[in-house]
């Protein structure tokens, strides 16, 4: 295997997916090609209907696409079964949803442990690995609060300190500061930027907010379930959206 | 493993605490469905048991030894001989409460009146006296005492047909060992009354010595030794022993039920029934319960979706709903042994004839009415018995929620 190969994290080709059946057919995605490799900070842009969850929850492995080639991490994730996508979900992906969707019952302490516990990992290195980063992304002296006892951007907080606990390869974020005023999304933001640069974290998250572009890496537009300019950097993106 | 168990089980514990209300219910619902059962059955069993230790006491005790073929054809040449050393081993042993020796003789009693058959009974007064509610039942004169002779009882249909009095004279027609036709004079020496119309228009009593000397007995001979047992509950396994050990060849160890196959038979009748309308009464019940259980996991149907999404198995969330029913169970089912048994214990000694206002027969099964004062029937084994099926009933009902949660979709529960 050579390097460049082992750095690719995310490899699609010619991904469809089409919803419905017979006449009624929905091309949500139209034969996508994307790589993703170590290291990343891609953000997706694109209209409403453009198929930006669609593709997160194949690359993600919440569903499958209709036809073309998904390898994470060097596997064909097409090719597996449920179990196996499960196992794929809880060791390499770490996801962040729009409404936080933490596990109402636990405190935020327990909702970041969770994977963890699932993974099997040992009490010490669960304690040892939570607390610092419930301190690194400013929830500390929080952890015993439950989700409805946190504001919305505390509880996107401890859902991201869930997707990134277990050292995932991948975090996908699905519009994760849709539902929080730009202030919380702009420190939010800067939590992943540091993620991504401290740990190495790879992430990919959609949008409709062009106020995110300023800090990612690399931007993809989607349009009509197709990457419109994949080439497009950050400071293009941000010419044309100031012109 | 193991800290991954205590999490669902954590999780599972709050999650069902989230909504008390709804939790209350279900637990009240399998409260209900364990409380009613242990009632009603420990109630009915209780009356059964004391009408089947009546009957047995009044007839030929829990357990009878008789000659082999006395069952198909009960004729008096079929009597047991010399049963001393059965009667002795018997009465030494703890199982046993007391045996009563029988003969029964098949015949015709006569008055100016009219013709009525009947069947003697020869008994031992003294152990009747201890064993029977016969002598209690005495509505005119007096019961039997050792060595009365000719003197009887009779019952008070016989009685009104034959159109006698205690005092006065019967003539009483059977036949002997050889099967010469023999006839003896009877006097009423009392009257009784057990409330079995045809028991107290069939029977006589007589002292035994007298019945054997009437038919030409030997003074050992017996057609029945009734063995009153101290638990009726495992007399089938004592019996079976007892044949083995005791019985010689020509006798037979037999349950009450092949003695009396027509009570037996009511008996399981009206249990049936009880227990087919307990089973109704469950089945409504655990609905409720069942129906509150789906609601609660339909209503987190997105929350498992997120679950999984995260990388939780199908399994690790079918243990948890399997967690929460089962938590269900263990707290509800022993509060409904314990409130069931409470309400026994509440009504135990109660006579019922005072809250309804019934006709003794309304309370009888094959002719014999049933104790009115409540006398549930405790019996561990029972209580726990019923306590575990609803349990795993209650586990069983678990599962649907379990298969409706290894349909969810993650993708369409979550964009919802
Ligand atoms: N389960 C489904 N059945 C039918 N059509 C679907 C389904 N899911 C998505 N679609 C369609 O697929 C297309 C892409 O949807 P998708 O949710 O990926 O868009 P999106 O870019 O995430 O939009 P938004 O920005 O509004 O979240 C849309 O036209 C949508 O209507
Ligand atoms: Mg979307």
């Amino acid at each position: 295997m050579s390097t460049v190969k082992s750095n690719e994290i995310v490899l699609l080709q010619n991904i469809k997916k089409d919803y419905g059946q017979g006449n009624v057919v929905t091309e949500a995605l139209r034969g996508v090609d994307l790589k993703l490799v170590k290291g990343d900070f891609t953000v997706m842009m694109g209209p409403s209907g453009s198929g930006k969850s669609t593709l997160l929850n194949i690359i993600g492995g919440l569903d499958r696409a209709t036809s073309g080639k998904t390898i994470i991490n060097g596997q064909d994730i097409g090719i597996l079964s449920n179990k196996a996508l499960s196992l794929m979900r809880l060791n390499n992906i770490g996801f962040v949803f729009q409404n936080y969707n933490l596990i109402p019952v636990l405190t935020a302490y327990e909702n970041a442990e969770y994977v963890l516990m699932l993974q099997g990992i040992n009490p010490l290195q669960r304690r040892e690995k939570v607390m610092s980063l419930l301190q690194e992304i400013g929830l500390d002296g929080l952890e015993n609060r439950f989700p409805r006892e946190l504001s919305g951007g505390q509880q996107q907080r401890v859902a991201i300190a869930r997707a990134v606990a277990s050292d995932p390869q991948l975090v996908l974020a699905d519009e994760i500061t849709a539902n929080v005023d730009s202030e919380t999304a702009q420190s939010l933001l800067e939590l992943m930027v540091s993620l991504n640069q401290n740990n190495k974290t790879t992430f990919l998250f959609s949008t409709h907010d062009p106020a995110v572009i300023k800090f990612a890496k690399r931007v993809i537009i989607l349009k009509d379930g197709n990457i419109s300019n994949e080439k497009l950097s950050s400071v293009e993106i941000e010419e044309s959206t100031h012109k | 493993m193991m800290p991954k168990a205590l999490m669902i089980i954590r999780i599972a514990w709050r999650s069902i605490w989230r909504s008390k209300r709804r939790t209350l219910i279900s637990i009240f619902s399998i409260v209900i469905g364990t409380g009613l059962p242990t009632f009603t059955v420990c109630l009915g069993w209780g009356f059964y048991n004391g009408l089947i230790d009546d009957v047995a006491r009044l007839m030929a005790g829990h357990v009878t030894y008789e000659h082999v073929e006395y069952r198909n054809s009960p004729s008096i040449d079929l009597w047991v001989d010399d049963i001393q050393a059965i009667n002795s081993a018997l009465n030494n042993n703890d199982e046993v409460l007391s045996t009563k020796q029988m003969v029964l003789l098949q015949g015709v009693a006569h008055t100016a009146k009219g013709a009525v058959g009947v069947s003697l009974m020869g008994i031992e007064p003294s152990k009747e006296i201890s064993v029977s509610f016969l002598p209690d039942s005495i509505v005119s004169g007096e019961y039997l005492s050792q060595g009365d002779g000719r003197r009887a009882i009779i019952g008070n249909k016989l009685a009104e047909r034959l159109n006698i009095k205690v005092g006065k004279k019967f003539v009483f027609t059977s036949n002997d060992i050889n099967g010469e036709l023999v006839e003896d004079l009877f006097r009423v020496k009392g009257i009784f009354k057990t409330g079995s119309s045809a028991f107290d228009s069939y029977v006589v009593q007589s002292d035994i010595n007298f019945a054997r000397e009437v038919v030409g007995l030997n003074s050992n001979a017996t057609s029945q030794l009734g063995i009153i047992v101290k638990n009726p509950d495992n007399h089938d396994k004592i019996l079976e022993r007892w044949q083995n050990e005791l019985a010689s060849n020509d006798g037979v160890f037999l349950s009450w039920r092949q003695i009396m196959p027509d009570i037996a038979t009511y008996i399981y009748m009206d249990r049936g029934s009880l227990v087919i309308i307990m089973i109704m009464l469950v089945i409504l019940v655990q609905f409720t319960m069942f129906s509150t259980i789906l609601m609660s996991v339909l209503e987190r149907k997105r929350e498992f979706a997120s679950l999984l999404a995260i990388g939780t198995k199908h399994v690790e969330l079918n243990l948890q709903i399997f967690f929460e029913t089962l938590i269900f169970g263990l707290i509800a089912c022993p509060i409904g042994s314990f409130l069931g048994v409470g309400a026994l214990k509440w009504v135990e000694g109660y006579d019922i004839s005072k809250l309804i206002e019934a006709n003794p027969e309304d309370m009888s099964i094959g002719g014999f009415t049933m104790d009115p004062i409540i006398t549930p029937f405790f019996s561990a084994p029972l209580i726990l018995q019923i306590s575990i099926i609803i349990f795993l009933l209650v586990l069983i009902l678990g599962i649907v929620p379990m298969f409706l949660v290894s349909r969810i979709s993650i993708v369409d529960e979550l964009r919802a």
